[in-house]
């Protein structure tokens, strides 16, 4: 079943016809609180990558009257990941009222979408959907005669992949290098400009005004009991079929495969998933036909359901080589705060250039195995884990491949 | 008042108080580059890591706040091994420069390494980050990229102490590098603080480079008397030469010090001292001037000539309780004076003061002890004695001074002093403070201790000062550190 | 040296954003659009015009990847290097610009229409492989197409 991609609504008639900004009547006759228990009973979890629960997190907002913020997360850098920019595509002002009616459940009058630099034509499509909606009293002062006041700003990001880190977002929006903040203190407590603020992906405040008009409990009978809803996976690789896809959550990965991608093209065969996005650990394709995409089901397989970005990866690709573009990835996209980060992924890049090329030892694999465990834990932000998972995964599950590297006998990069 | 354990001790937190420094306060020591007790906490460095009950992962204990229950673990194996891993990430990209690096003794890396590190390193030599060495920063830094461990402990000095932004941080991941603002460089007069809490090599005094090993040095605590703040100071020395001036971190008076201090040492050596006394155009040798003066002193005293005596702000208690006794005991003349200071205040907002003289407040005790007039009343006289710096203020001409000075000039009779480098002395700072200075090096052979000079001088005279200084002294109101 | 455009528009754009540090990535964009690329000049200038320290915009000049320090071409080519796109191709696209253009990354043709340079993962991997030149995509590229591309920004 689809939800937020059921239909193409590329602009505010179209999306009205369709039940769009139906959700903001409703909820403006609820109190702020009884919409964020809807959103808890949906249990709805966030849907960029880190899969915290969304009710939960606008629960921590503190309920006096400061000033607080909503801001949408529209930096989606993570390889792999091609699903917002869908939904900025096809149903733009679903984002734009789930910010609405998140800004009134925690009290903000203001809002800032975040969107990658790199996404000119999206952040265009954004602001023109934002006009719309204010030209139809939407946004704006007095929001259908409420008294609840709401006003977004689009912020546009400069190529940093860290951005798309909460702390490191609003230290951009700040006007600074977008480097992480020690937590905590929280951004609910201390967020952007001291505030507390709700930072919330594209797709996750895109399920919010279809909560509201279900109903949290009945979402939350979608997919699976910890892991509702409908999910937006971008797919990538040899597969027949590549693009996004809104599934129910807890639909089979082979059954995914088969009948939605329509199985691998060109004779080439399934070797490994990344299920969720590059930073998640590889699984081999025998552990791939074995799970279900559901958060608990790819948890239970040693890796994560992510982002939802998809990459298949065929027999005809070597996977120290793929290893290579994702370290080489990490390193040109650390922001170098802290130690463990900015030096182990400099180092792991270069070591995974010289494995590729021949250049090093079998002890060498065994200390990029070790840098990655190095790294791992200690640093400021989340970065240095989304490497380290996948060296650990690839380097235990294609050892074979890193071995034919150190002697010079890869059939698929011929060296 | 949190309740912890740390390392099986139970130990009591202050609201608010940082693992870290809850540990520093009870003798545990953390390892650490970035957090600096004067800056705000950056946690990028995690050299700080330690182990906290049910929580996971190992935590900053810089940035971690105490908490009532905490059972922290300063040295467990976890810890251990995630501060040998840091060094050695620390340690792939830094250059091999021990043997030319002025940090030696004194480098964070190094005396980590030897503690908590000691693992053969694993990087290959060749892949090493190259980035800019020897860079000029300002009139007294230089900076090397490639030593930066990237703690940002300067760049956080430039924009929380002294405010100017001219350092930041330029470019991410491994190729972020220290870079200046060029319009400004680095031109704020505390920029050699700079070059004392950077953990490393990467910024070093131009002044200080390649001059001496720091562990052949000795400190000698004083104070510095180029203003009025009077800021404590460490005099780093060997074989009777000053090195390098640092400032010795207290509550009372300063954490850092600004350049002009800690060049002032330059004054010992410098080709402007005067290292003979220089009487109408000739050198005398230390007994020949008592002899001259005393003979001038008294042929002015038998010719009936109205003597003035003018008290220094420069000078120390000592030196001006001689001053006052000579005029008093010796020449019996009525005229003596002191000269008020400028409004004594921080003109900066950090450390430098508006009054340029060390004594100011320890001469105002004197004036009411002894019924000093101001140099408001002060009419024409025949001979001036005071000190060179405060009479170029006066209206009169030079023949009629004596002067006590350490520089050299143009007036025709100036007696050689010691500096306070070369001599003790008691100073009373704007703050009311009294502290002394130490004799660090030895003084040209023919100059003088003040109080020395003017009590041979009464010797001649047949006087013989019977009085002490710490007695003087102790009857002054001063505040005492800790009051 | 800042050009005409941003001196009198920098105003508006500032008063869009609540605080002005927000303002600063749009402020860099529009030097950029107006002089190809940011010179450590348009930054001192930048530096009174807004009253913000000149340390504070080169850091954040520096760290993001978007703004030119240098000067690039007319057309800017950014293709993508990441996993998906180099599975499908990226690598023959890189060769062939490098081949038919003349230009290393981050160099200019002697014509000054192009630059290219290898960039991350651009959020179109379904249609890979991309490329990116000055703002626009274009996905599903291959040799052929990038050719015509070429050809046809070239008559412009």
């Amino acid at each position: 079943m689809k939800i937020i991609l059921e239909k193409e609504l590329f602009d505010i008639k179209t999306y009205i016809t369709n039940g769009g900004y139906n959700a903001i009547k409703k909820a403006l006759t609820m109190t702020p609180q009884s919409v964020i228990d809807e959103v808890k009973k949906s249990n709805l979890r966030g849907r960029g990558g880190a899969g915290f629960p969304t009710g939960l997190k606008w629960s921590f907002i503190p309920k006096d009257k400061s000033q607080k913020y909503v801001v949408c997360n529209s930096d989606e850098s993570e390889p792999g990941t091609f699903k917002d920019r869908e939904i900025i595509h096809k149903n733009p002002h679903s984002i734009i009222e789930g910010m609405i009616i998140a800004g009134y459940a925690i009290g903000a009058t203001k809002g800032y979408i975040y969107i990658r630099g790199e996404f000119v034509r999206e952040a265009r499509i954004i602001e023109k959907t934002i006009y719309e909606a204010k030209e139809s009293g939407y946004l704006g002062k007095n929001i259908l005669n409420s008294g609840f006041d709401f006003d977004i700003t689009v912020v546009r990001g400069a190529g940093a992949y860290i951005c798309g880190e909460e702390t490191a977002l609003l230290e951009s929006i700040e006007g600074k290098q977008g480097k992480p903040r020690i937590k905590p203190p929280f951004p609910a407590t201390k967020g952007l400009f001291s505030s507390p603020t709700v930072i919330n992906n594209v797709e996750t405040l895109a399920a919010v005004p279809y909560i509201m008009i279900m109903g949290g409990e009945k979402y939350s009978r979608i997919g699976k009991e910890k892991s509702s809803g409908t999910k937006l996976f971008s797919v990538s690789g040899p597969v027949n079929k590549p693009g996004v896809y809104e599934i129910e959550l807890g639909l089979s990965f082979k059954d995914f495969l088969e009948n939605y991608l329509m199985g691998m093209k060109d004779g080439v065969k399934l070797k490994a998933v990344i299920v969720g996005g590059s930073s998640v650990p590889v699984i081999t394709a025998d552990e791939a036909m074995k799970v279900n995409l559901d958060y608990e089901s790819l948890s239970q397989a040693g890796t994560m359901l992510g982002s939802g970005g998809m990459i298949i990866i065929g027999d005809n690709q070597c996977m120290v080589e793929a290893l290579y573009i994702l370290a080489r990835f990490y390193h040109h996209e650390s922001c170098g705060q802290c130690t463990p980060c900015r030096e182990g992924t400099g180092w792991i890049y270069k070591l995974l250039s010289e494995i590729l090329s021949g250049k090093c030892k079998e002890k060498d694999i065994d200390l990029l195995y070790e840098i990655a465990e190095n790294m791992m834990g200690r640093t400021i932000c989340p970065l240095a884990d989304a490497l380290s998972m996948p060296v650990m995964s690839f380097v235990k599950k294609f050892r074979n491949e890193f071995d034919k590297h150190i002697e010079g006998s890869c059939e698929i990069c011929q060296r | 008042m949190p309740k912890i354990n740390v390392d099986g001790k139970d130990l009591i937190a202050n609201d608010g108080e940082s693992i870290l420094n809850v540990c520093e306060r009870n003798g545990i020591y953390i390892p650490r580059y970035c957090y600096h007790p004067s800056l705000s906490v950056a946690g990028n460095c995690r050299m700080c890591l330690v182990e906290i009950e049910k929580m996971p992962k190992l935590q900053t204990a810089c940035s971690t706040i105490a908490s009532e229950g905490m059972v922290v673990k300063t040295d467990s194996e976890k810890v251990r091994k995630a501060r040998k891993d840091v060094l050695e990430f620390l340690l792939i990209n830094h250059p091999l420069d021990c043997s030319i690096c002025d940090q030696v003794g004194e480098c964070f890396l190094q005396d980590y390494y030897f503690t908590y590190g000691l693992r053969k390193s694993r990087f290959k030599l060749e892949n090493k980050n190259q980035k800019q060495k020897r860079r000029e920063v300002g009139k007294y830094l230089v900076l090397d990229n490639e030593r930066c461990i990237l703690c940002t402990r300067c760049v956080r000095f430039s924009n929380e102490v002294t405010k100017t932004d001219e350092l930041f941080v330029n470019s991410r991941g491994d190729r972020a590098f220290i870079d200046i603002s060029p319009e400004k460089g680095v031109t704020n007069k505390y920029s050699l603080n700079i070059a004392d809490i950077c953990p490393v090599g990467a910024f070093t005094s131009k002044d200080f480079r390649f001059k001496q090993r720091v562990y052949m040095l000795q400190t000698t605590k004083s104070i510095c008397t180029l203003c009025a703040t009077g800021c404590k100071i460490n005099i780093w020395h060997n074989n009777n030469t000053i090195y390098r001036i640092t400032p010795e971190p207290n509550i009372y008076t300063n954490t850092w010090m600004c350049d002009d201090g800690r060049m002032n040492y330059k004054i010992v050596n410098s080709s402007e001292r005067l290292t003979h006394s220089m009487i109408n155009g000739t050198e005398y040798n230390k007994r020949q001037t008592v002899k001259q003066v005393f003979n001038k002193l008294s042929k002015a005293m038998d010719d009936k000539l109205r003597i003035a005596v003018v008290l220094s702000n420069y000078l120390s208690i000592e030196d001006n309780i001689s001053l006052i006794y000579l005029a008093k005991n010796v020449l019996k003349t009525p005229y003596i004076f002191s000269i008020e200071s400028n409004q004594q205040k921080i003109e900066d907002g950090i450390l430098i003061n508006s009054d340029k003289s060390p004594n100011s407040n320890g001469i105002k005790l004197l004036v009411k002890k002894y019924g000093i007039k101001d140099i408001s009343e002060y009419a024409e006289y025949d001979i001036v004695i005071g000190f060179y710096e405060d009479i170029k203020n006066l209206r009169i001409s030079l023949v009629k001074t004596i002067l006590f000075s350490y520089k050299k000039s143009s007036y025709p009779c100036l007696i050689a002093l010691k500096t306070y480098f070369e001599t003790d002395g008691s100073f009373i700072n704007w703050q009311g403070y009294l502290r002394k200075t130490a004799k660090v090096v030895n003084s040209p052979e023919n100059t003088f201790d003040l109080h020395h000079f003017l009590m041979e001088v009464s010797h001649l005279f047949a006087v013989y000062p019977d009085f002490n200084f710490k007695g003087i002294i102790k009857d002054l109101k001063y505040k005492e550190e800790g009051q | 040296m800042l050009g005409e455009k941003i001196k009198k528009n920098y105003k508006s754009i500032v008063e869009k954003f609540e605080k002005k540090e927000s303002a600063l990535i749009s402020l860099l964009y529009e030097i950029q659009k107006e002089n190809n690329y940011i010179s450590d000049g348009d930054i001192s200038e930048l530096s009174s015009l807004i009253d913000m320290p000149y340390s504070r915009i080169k850091s954040v000049l520096t760290f993001y990847t978007m703004f030119n320090q240098k000067k690039t071409g007319k057309y800017h080519i950014q293709v993508c290097r990441n996993l998906s796109c180099s599975m499908s191709g990226a690598r023959n696209i890189i060769n062939f610009i490098k081949e038919n253009l003349k230009i290393n990354e981050h160099e200019v043709s002697d014509d000054g229409l192009f630059s290219y340079t290898t960039v991350e993962c651009l959020g179109a991997c379904g249609s890979s492989p991309v490329v990116m030149i000055n703002d626009t995509y274009y996905e599903n590229m291959d040799e052929k197409k990038l050719r015509e591309l070429i050809d046809k920004l070239r008559k412009e």
